[in-house]
């Protein structure tokens, strides 16, 4: 008689599928390579240095954990998603010691302490930016112009010039009309697309888009180097869910619970009284389309169940509505994904276990 | 147990932040500069040694009685908790002593330990050789396991002190002597310090190393009860 093969117990999560980790891991590499295309195509060469440095760090820290570990992950390509990554949430203008400083804190003590890969509980990604974000407040926000903008105008991201400008005591209409009275000079392209998206598309709804929008949309705005262009983040998003790489319901919750909270409640601090918020300035500007998609998708640190992922969105556009609206670290996501990784366990844990009491009755 | 490997104990295998994990508030609170380290340590050490001391003359004491009004403290129904209150007195008044001398000679670090000076008192390395004490009259004996332990935590303590402030700062505080200023400025990093590790989660981080390092690093594995008894 056969002897039973022994039972294989391994940590979580147990993905079972087609595809390997290297696959995996290349594949939102090369999703993120439009967005970052644009980022250097933006920044140049100073973007390029920071991409690079902090790309090359994660490597450097894990090739030096592999002689602890006696075994070489460096081809797992884990390590230079984290990298490349953590440069795309970057300043252009960072020094380069942070970049390299967040990714090696990312690697050495985020993933590779806690067993490497698949044992990490927090995001490494998340944890080095928030990691540079604490200690290099200043580094964190150097920003560059973009090319073509007006001499002297500011080049500050437009989250942060906006926060800025509401700490001096601006109270005009919107964060568009703010940010032009800031002296934020839009460009020549976005007057005649929204001239002609107003005059033709919505003349007949009232609405008109103010300027600013058209920029802030395709990501012609100062800013870190991976978040800018939203439609460039968008088509990688929807190569990785096409091709099942990541699921939706992480995405969507994030982005439908922090849209709605910004509806409703994103006028209170202003004054202005419920339902006054805006909601294109706060989704185009920061890194929220390339956290929510990139960062918040990963799956050794987001829940293992279909209700799980959506509660542990749902809890990330929570936090990150408090923290975006009433924060002072950056433009907090990746400080919500950080909190959210420490929910996870308790998502698990309520998910998990009353998805096996259901199988129970059933049976 | 030999007194050599008593006093040894407390610095290496039994080392009470490391190994034990007690005593983790102060060693994540205070350890944000050198000279907080230092004073803390000394605070700990000194508190230690004497309640311990103390506390074995006491046992001597009644035991010399035979009987009268200390029968409770040699043994009878309320004997614990009439120890505990006993240790919980002599550790606090060493301790306000401790704050006193402190407040005397240096006022700016008394305002620097803050609450974790007069803490001391119910520290649990304190609190955890309240027990043992109470049986053990024999005083070199507590004198060893003492200076081990308090050995052991400012070890910790400064190690802990010494990454955080170098890596958090970029600087080393010591007393200021005759040119010296007392502050270290270290070249580089004083002016850029990953300001992270100067924060309670940067203490935690760093503690969560030495811990780790000390458990790969140990000759021999610490006993169960050891384990058990703090977790």
């Amino acid at each position: 008689m056969a002897e039973p093969r022994p039972l294989a117990v391994s940590p979580a999560p147990h993905v079972v599928g087609l595809v390997s980790s290297l696959r995996l891991t290349w594949t939102v590499a090369g999703c993120l390579l439009p967005a970052a295309a644009w980022g250097v195509f933006l920044f140049r060469v100073p973007a390029l240095e920071v991409l690079g440095v902090a790309a090359g760090s994660a490597l450097l820290a894990e090739l030096l954990t592999s002689i602890f570990t006696r075994r070489v992950t460096l081809g797992d390509g884990s390590a230079f998603v984290t990298g490349l990554l953590i440069g795309l949430l970057m300043p252009p203008g960072a020094p380069l010691y942070v970049p390299a400083a967040a990714s090696a804190f990312a690697i050495l003590v985020v993933k590779q302490t806690f067993g490497g890969l698949g044992r990490n509980w927090m995001n490494p990604t998340a944890a080095g930016v928030v990691f540079a974000l604490i200690s290099w407040t200043g580094g964190m926000s150097q920003w560059l112009p973009v090319p073509g903008s007006a001499e002297g105008s500011a080049a500050v991201a437009p989250l942060e010039a906006l926060r800025a400008a509401y700490a001096a005591g601006a109270r005009p209409a919107g964060p568009l009309a703010v940010l032009s009275t800031q002296g934020y000079a839009w460009s020549g392209l976005d007057g005649r697309v929204l001239g002609w998206v107003n005059d033709h598309l919505l003349s007949w709804t009232g609405m008109v888009l103010p300027r600013g929008t058209f920029d802030l949309l395709i990501g012609n705005t100062a800013g870190r180097i991976g978040e800018l262009s939203v439609p460039l983040l968008l088509l990688g998003a929807a190569w990785l869910l096409g091709r099942s790489v990541i699921r939706w319901q992480v995405p969507v919750a994030f982005l439908s619970v922090f849209c709605a909270a910004s509806i409703v409640f994103g006028g209170l601090p202003l004054g202005r009284g419920w339902f006054a918020g805006g909601l294109y300035f706060q989704l185009f500007s920061g890194s929220i389309v390339l956290g929510a998609f990139f960062l918040a998708t990963d799956t050794v640190t987001s829940p293992l169940t279909d209700p799980g992922r959506l509660i542990y969105g749902a809890s990330l556009g929570v936090l990150l509505f408090f923290l975006r609206y009433f924060g002072a670290l950056g433009d907090g996501v990746p400080l919500a994904i950080v909190l959210g990784n420490c929910l996870v366990p308790l998502i698990d844990r309520l998910t998990v276990l009353r998805g096996r009491a259901r199988h129970r009755e059933a049976a | 147990m030999k007194s050599r490997s008593l006093a040894r104990r407390g610095i290496l295998n039994g080392n009470p932040v490391a190994m034990v994990l007690v005593g983790l508030c102060p060693a994540a609170a205070v350890t944000t500069r050198v000279i907080d380290a230092l004073w803390m340590s000394v605070g700990v050490f000194s508190v230690l040694l004497l309640t311990r001391v103390c506390l074995s003359l006491l046992s001597l004491l009644r035991d010399g009685e035979s009987a009268g009004p200390s029968a409770d403290l040699r043994g009878g129904e309320g004997a614990p908790r009439i120890r505990w209150l006993g240790a919980l007195l002599i550790a606090s008044c060493l301790t306000a002593s401790f704050e006193l001398v402190l407040l005397a000679f240096a006022p700016e670090e008394s305002a620097s330990l803050g609450i974790y000076a007069p803490l001391i008192a119910v520290n649990c390395i304190v609190l955890d050789r309240v027990e043992p004490a109470a049986g053990g009259k024999h005083i070199p004996t507590a004198l060893l396991d003492a200076c081990g332990l308090g050995l052991g935590f400012a070890f910790a303590l400064l190690l802990i002190a010494a990454v955080r402030e170098v890596l958090g700062a970029g600087t080393i505080t010591l007393f200021p002597a005759g040119t010296f200023g007392g502050t270290i400025e270290i070249p580089g990093l004083s002016s850029a310090p990953a300001r992270a590790l100067g924060y309670a989660g940067g203490g935690l981080i760093c503690l969560g190393y030495l811990a780790g390092l000390s458990r790969l690093l140990r000759r021999r594995p610490v006993p169960a009860a050891e384990e058990a008894g703090t977790a």
